[in-house]
């Protein structure tokens, strides 16, 4: 009978469906959280080795708690956003860079800090705000090929967008952070006037440049193997991916003067339960030792200038806050950058369009 | 709705886990600064020449990836429909390895193959051109990158249209007296449509979500419209704008589909034959069929006179001469283009074994040391392990769920241009979107971080490519095949399992794969709804290039190549096994 049949398919895929729903509804209901452990998100990969030895297994050892190492997206911001308007705290601990500190300070998404913790007191005071505590500082620095640029090598950003004396292929990041900033010491821009950024002049001294950029790079894996394949000879980049270049093959060298630094460190999603533990672990991080331990295989550099004194001078020179050139690098005004990304952006985007 | 129970698992599926969620997220975006009912996201679209520029160069993009995709695959679905099944099946190896390879490893092939210092560059240098051309930064690296990356999904799709065509019939027309080419225009190649047609929709629909490829291998002037979603969601955690821009977006591609669905007879893919009369009531698709004949008769007066020509220059046997050089032609451009999809993936395999630390072309000495690292790290066996996990359900959920939805928008669906319209929907939203929204929506039941969670929005994404594939196969099944088996006393399951089955069957493989492969390669869902807790291969591969892509990648890819042809060959095995019984 053909009803019947119809009805038995119809309950056929019923049933499955619902067998799917209640195997869902089962799985869902997680384990409570125990509250002897503590998940902490940093960016993954090479971090999670680093970050590891140097906080998560001597915190570990240290207070019998346990960290649950998660990785977290390139930028976690909207993130935390959604974990803090949902209440469903996957992140008890997580990095985020001190730009995404001031857009989710404005939002008030950040549990404040316990700055009377020990070691918290040592911390560079670009390192510092009520809910976040820099841990490692990278900068962007001008990377050059040392083959291509054997005699006479670029030293500056002007050198940069000197075509005639330095010829080679050249590659701009595709986005206006940094590279405005990079434009304006370029066009003679000191240092201490460097903020307000003037976005006429940016883009003015940009354009000169324009014809010249071989690669408009977006990634900063991009900017590694565009060094070690010689893609082109020059570019700015993060310190700790040409740094991967240098451990590899060592035809690249990192010019340090002007660049620009910006710093990521820990904070805490707003309202998280574990939010006193969370606060002690990332007081744990701010030892000068701890953060000397990273440095072994990260080529970021301490908050903590203490660390210093226990980090070789042979790996010293590779990290952004050794004294040896600290000073020559200038802070990345996120302040700036957190009242005018999007007008930025917009006129990056149209510049490039145009 | 009576007679629509197949459409309502799919329909509710997504209904919960895609217009539900998503909604509530864009209808932020009609939300003002002041917390009121406002438009001015939407006014804010015009306010910059910014969206609407790269709206266009999303969809130009978009477009030229569907035209070469249709145009290179359409030899490569022909020859292997045309091939023994056991040929077929091996050449469909190469054809599929785009798929194994990830796109993180394919994308950086790209750069170590066509860069400045890059293998295809060292071998004009050899051959003795001093300036050779550069592809890469520019729209042409764009379009090797996306064609690259989305011909098999129309390969396949055209191939299980293709191989339901009954040879005989182009058999007949040539007894009846047309030329072959005629007989390849005028009846084989229309009968092809629906699959090209839904590869097509496929390759456009999946374009408009793409990002990295054209940010890694073009100019700065390609810069595509989920970067702009992606900048407002997660700098500005302005979700409201970013709304505006997706609804923009899904209006537009919408709109898009519609006309194409007109012209090129989607609506006749699914069901117009069944009906009947479907194509003289719309103006629109009267005119596409129009212009169809006209073009078809057109091109098939042209091939004819081109092979009249050619057979005039060679007249040893003027009957058979054109039909064997138009023969020789296709093989070699389908033989091509299956080298071009093949290319990266036997770069990446000897890439693996290299000492180096980098990507690089020659891979420098002989190392096992990528393999070690990739097999002495727990996380790449377990984030392997995960990923076949979720991939392989998702294909399976995507299927039940996809498979009905199908046959009912060809058999019975009225309205079948709206239906198809919001199954194919989730394609069209930006991942970050969707990954968004379910996060809150998990949130109130507590899937966040659970591997469940994972497989429900992998198949959100996955229920489309099944329903367009089964379509374009049972747009050419003939459902009196299904009323003879009834006549003759088969039952509902019997009918299916014996006649519609093998039948459709291709088409279930191909939609299958699609899914398969679309959870296996997805990263921004996976990565949000599971707060990073659950790690998924895409994601493992892309925290271990952070700081440089390392021919550890590449034994990742390999191993997954070897894996996937392994499976490929043990079921071609089974099945001639099957076959000599």
């Amino acid at each position: 009978m053909p009803f019947n049949r119809k009805i038995s398919r119809r309950s056929i895929l019923l049933g499955s469906a619902a067998s799917v729903a209640v195997s869902a509804v089962g799985l869902s209901i997680r384990p409570a959280r125990a509250a002897d452990s503590l998940t902490v998100a940093d960016p993954g990969g090479p971090f999670k080795d680093a970050y590891g030895a140097a906080f998560y297994k001597p915190y570990e050892e240290k207070t019998g708690l346990q960290i649950v190492n998660v990785a977290r997206e390139h930028q976690p911001t909207s993130q935390v956003q959604a974990i803090v308007d949902t209440g469903n705290y996957s992140w008890d601990v997580v990095t985020i860079t001190q730009g995404d500190e001031v857009l989710l300070h404005d939002r008030d998404l950040l549990e404040p800090l316990d700055w009377d913790l020990e070691h918290m007191g040592d911390i560079m005071k670009e390192a510092r705000a009520p809910d976040w505590m820099g841990v490692d500082v990278y900068a962007t620095i001008l990377a050059i090929r040392s083959d291509h640029f054997k005699d006479k090598k670029p030293s500056s950003w002007a050198d940069f967008w000197d075509v005639e004396n330095f010829p080679g292929r050249r590659a701009l990041r595709k986005s206006p952070i940094d590279t405005l900033e990079i434009a304006l010491l370029a066009d003679g821009v000191t240092p201490d006037e460097l903020y307000p950024l003037d976005l006429d002049r940016a883009f003015k001294k940009l354009t000169e440049i324009r014809p010249d950029i071989d690669v408009w790079w977006t990634g900063g894996a991009q900017t590694s193997q565009m060094l070690q394949s010689g893609e082109v000879d020059m570019l700015p980049t993060w310190n700790g991916r040409a740094q991967t270049v240098i451990d590899a093959d060592g035809t690249v060298e990192i010019v340090w003067n002007q660049g620009l630094y910006s710093i990521e460190g820990w904070a805490i999603p707003k309202g998280s339960p574990a939010s006193d533990e969370a606060k002690k672990f990332i007081a744990f991080c701010a030892d000068p030792k701890r953060q000397a331990e990273y440095t072994k295989t990260l080529a970021y550099g301490p908050t903590n200038p203490k660390a210093y004194d226990y980090i070789p001078p042979e790996r010293a020179k590779f990290l952004p806050t050794a004294p040896a050139h600290f000073d020559k690098l200038i802070l990345a005004s996120q302040e700036w950058w957190g009242e005018n990304k999007e007008e930025a952006e917009q006129r990056f985007n149209e510049w490039l369009l145009s | 709705m009576r007679g629509s129970w197949p459409l309502i698992p799919a329909a509710l599926f997504l209904a919960v886990a895609f217009v539900y969620p998503v909604a509530l997220l864009l209808g932020r975006s009609f939300v003002g600064s002041d917390g009121g009912l406002s438009a001015e996201n939407y006014a804010r679209l015009g306010e910059s020449t910014v969206v609407v520029r790269v709206m266009l160069i999303t969809f130009k993009i978009a477009g030229w990836t569907t035209l070469f995709a249709i145009i290179a695959g359409y030899p490569i679905a022909y020859l292997l429909a045309t091939l023994p099944a056991s040929r077929r099946n091996l050449l469909a190896i190469f054809v599929l390895m785009p798929f194994w390879t990830s796109f993180l490893v394919r994308t950086f092939a790209w750069i170590v193959l066509l860069g400045r210092n890059g293998a295809l560059n060292q071998l004009l240098q050899v051959l003795g051109v001093s300036d050779p051309p550069s592809f890469l930064y520019q729209f042409s690296g764009v379009m090797i990158g996306m064609v690259h990356a989305l011909m098999p999904l129309c390969v396949l799709t055209m191939l299980s249209v293709m191989e339901n065509i009954d040879k005989r019939l182009t058999d007949a027309a040539g007894t009846l007296g047309a030329r072959p080419a005629a007989a390849f225009w005028r009846i084989y190649f229309p009968l092809s449509l629906p699959g090209a047609a839904a590869g097509g929709l496929l390759v456009f629909i999946t374009s408009l979500g793409f990002f990295i490829t054209p940010a890694l291998l073009g100019s700065e002037r390609e810069t595509v419209i989920v970067q702009l979603v992606i900048f407002q969601i997660k700098e500005m955690l302005n979700w409201g704008f970013a709304g505006a821009i997706a609804i923009m977006l899904l209006v537009v591609a919408l709109v898009i589909f519609y006309i194409y669905d007109r012209l090129v007879g989607l609506s006749t893919l699914s069901g117009g034959d069944v009906r009947g009369g479907a194509s003289s009531r719309n103006p629109l698709s009267w005119l596409g069929s129009k212009v169809g004949n006209l073009l078809l008769t057109a091109i098939s007066e042209v091939s004819d006179a081109i092979g009249r020509a050619l057979g005039a220059l060679m007249p040893a046997r003027p009957d058979r001469k054109p039909r064997r050089i138009g023969g020789k032609v296709l093989r070699f451009v389908a033989l091509a283009g299956i080298a071009f999809l093949a290319v990266p993936a036997f770069f990446v395999v000897p890439v693996s074994f290299s000492e180096s630390q980098f990507l690089t072309w020659p891979p420098k000495g002989f190392s096992l040391q990528w393999y070690r690292e990739v097999f002495d790290n727990p996380l790449w066996i377990g984030a392997a392990w995960r990923s076949f996990v979720v991939a392989f359900s998702v294909a399976v959920v995507a299927l039940m769920l996809g498979v009905p939805a199908a046959f009912y928008l060809v058999r019975r669906a009225r309205r079948t241009t709206a239906i198809m319209a919001f199954l194919i929907s989730p394609l069209i939203m930006p991942h970050i979107i969707i990954a968004v929204a379910l996060f809150y929506l998990f949130a109130q039941i507590g899937l966040v971080g659970t591997t469940i969670g994972l497989i429900i929005g992998h198949t959100v994404l996955a229920i489309p490519y099944v329903v367009v594939t089964v379509v374009a196969v049972l747009k050419n099944y003939d459902i009196r095949l299904d009323h003879a088996a009834s006549t003759l006393g088969a039952n509902g399951v019997r009918t299916f399992l014996n006649v519609t089955f093998p039948l459709i069957r291709s088409g279930l493989i191909a939609a299958f794969m699609f899914a398969f492969i679309i959870s296996f390669d997805e990263l921004t869902i996976s990565l949000f709804v599971t707060g990073g807790q659950v790690t998924t291969l895409p994601k493992q591969m892309w925290d271990d290039a952070l700081l440089r892509v390392s021919p550890a990648l590449a034994a990742v890819a390999t191993l997954i190549l070897a894996f996937m042809t392994a499976v490929i060959l043990g079921s071609e095995i089974l099945r001639r096994r099957g076959v000599a019984k």
